[in-house]
C-alpha cells in the first residue's frame, strides 16, 4: 500500500497493485498449502510435543464437527457443548499415546462423540418425564417456525433414546453425519453387514417411535 | 407408494442435518484452557504450593530481608562485640568472671557485682 502510494507519481499504479497481490497470493497459497499438508494426527503429536499452536489449529479444524453431531443427536446447545468439550478433554488426554497409523483422529472423535451422546440419551430416557413443549411467548411466524423446528429436533432425539444405543449410533452416523457403512463400520468397529443390519433396523424402530406424535409435530395435514 | 411415516421420519432427519452450530467463543475459550499447558508437562505444578507462600511473605524484596537478618544473628552469635556482651552482663544482673576484659577497661569485679 505505501509502496504504490510513495511509488505512484514514478511507477503505474497498476504494476504496484499486480506485483503486491502476486505477492500476498503466493504467501496465502504457502500458508494454504502448509496447512492442508498438516493432517489431524501430525497436529496431534506436534500439541503432544508441547506446541500449543498445535492445540488451537486442531480446535479450530475439529470441535465444529464435533458439536455439531452433538448438537444434532441431543438436540441440546447446553448438553451439546458439554459433549464437545469433553470429547475434547479426551483428545487430548489420548495425545501422548497417540500412534500413527491406528486409526483418523476424526473417525475416533466420531466414536467418541457418539459414545458421550447415548450416555446422555440414556439418562434422558430413564429421566423421561414426558417434557411439556414450551407455548411460543410470541405469536410471529419467525418465532412459531422455529419453536415448532426446535420441537422436531427434540422429538428425533428422544426417539433416537428409545433405540437400543448401538442401534442409535449407526443411525445418527449414517443419516444424521451422512457416512457411508463402511466408514460407520470402522467408527463402530463391527462388519459393514452389521452396519447395514442396525441402520435398517434402527430407522424403522424410529419411525415407530415417531408415528404417535405426528400430529403434535405438525405433520397430520401431509 | 411411500409410508407417511417414513416421509416424516426423512423430514426430521433433514432438519437435523441442517443444523451447523458455530462454536461459541466461550467454548472455544474452554476447549483452549484444557489443552494448554500439555499434559505432560503436568509435574510442573509442585511449585504451586510454594509459590502462594513466598508471595505471602511478600516476594524477593521480603525473602531478602529474611535472609540479611539471619546471616547478620548468625554473626553476632559467632563473634559478638564487647558492647553487646555488655549489655548482656547489665541486663542479666550477673557478674562477669571470664578473663576476656582487658585491666584498662573502667570497670571491674566489684563495680559489676549486684548492680
Amino acid at each position: 500500500m505505501n509502496a504504490a502510494v510513495i511509488g505512484g507519481d514514478f511507477l503505474p499504479p497498476v504494476i504496484c497493485t499486480f506485483g503486491m497481490r502476486a505477492i500476498a497470493k503466493q504467501q496465502m497459497n504457502t500458508k494454504l498449502d502448509q496447512l492442508v499438508g498438516v493432517s489431524d494426527a501430525d497436529l496431534l503429536v506436534a500439541f503432544a510435543e508441547g506446541n500449543a499452536q498445535a492445540a488451537r489449529d486442531l480446535t479450530a479444524r475439529l470441535l465444529p464437527r464435533v458439536l455439531a453431531q452433538a448438537v444434532r443427536m441431543l438436540a441440546n446447545q447446553a448438553e451439546a457443548e458439554d459433549v464437545a468439550q469433553e470429547a475434547m478433554i479426551r483428545l487430548w488426554k489420548i495425545a501422548p499415546d497417540w500412534r500413527k497409523g491406528d486409526a483418523l483422529v476424526s473417525t475416533w472423535l466420531y466414536r467418541v462423540v457418539a459414545n458421550l451422546c447415548t450416555d446422555r440419551l440414556r439418562k434422558r430416557r430413564t429421566s423421561m418425564s414426558l417434557d411439556q413443549i414450551a407455548e411460543p411467548q410470541d405469536d410471529t411466524p419467525d418465532v412459531v417456525a422455529r419453536m415448532q423446528t426446535q420441537a422436531r429436533l427434540r422429538a428425533l432425539s428422544d426417539a433416537l433414546a428409545q433405540l437400543p444405543e448401538r442401534q442409535a449410533q449407526a443411525v445418527a452416523l449414517r443419516h444424521l453425519e451422512g457416512l457411508s457403512n463402511p466408514e460407520i463400520a470402522q467408527v463402530m468397529d463391527i462388519s459393514v453387514r452389521s452396519v447395514e443390519s442396525l441402520t435398517a433396523r434402527g430407522k424403522r424402530a424410529l419411525a415407530d417411535v415417531l408415528a404417535g406424535r405426528k400430529a403434535e409435530l405438525g405433520y397430520d395435514d401431509d | 407408494m411411500t409410508d407417511p411415516n417414513d416421509d416424516m421420519l426423512d423430514d426430521l432427519l433433514a432438519e437435523a442435518r441442517r443444523q451447523a452450530p458455530t462454536p461459541s467463543d466461550a467454548l472455544l475459550a474452554r476447549v483452549i484452557d484444557d489443552a494448554l499447558p500439555p499434559p505432560h508437562k503436568a509435574p510442573r505444578q509442585t511449585w504451586d504450593f510454594i509459590t502462594p507462600l513466598f508471595d505471602v511473605i511478600g516476594g524477593w524484596p521480603s525473602a531478602g530481608g529474611l535472609v540479611a537478618a539471619t546471616l547478620a544473628g548468625l554473626w553476632l552469635g559467632i563473634a559478638p562485640p564487647a558492647a553487646v556482651q555488655d549489655l548482656a552482663a547489665s541486663a542479666l544482673g550477673t557478674p562477669v568472671t571470664v578473663g576476656i576484659f582487658s585491666d584498662e577497661l573502667a570497670f571491674d569485679m566489684g563495680g559489676l557485682a549486684d548492680g
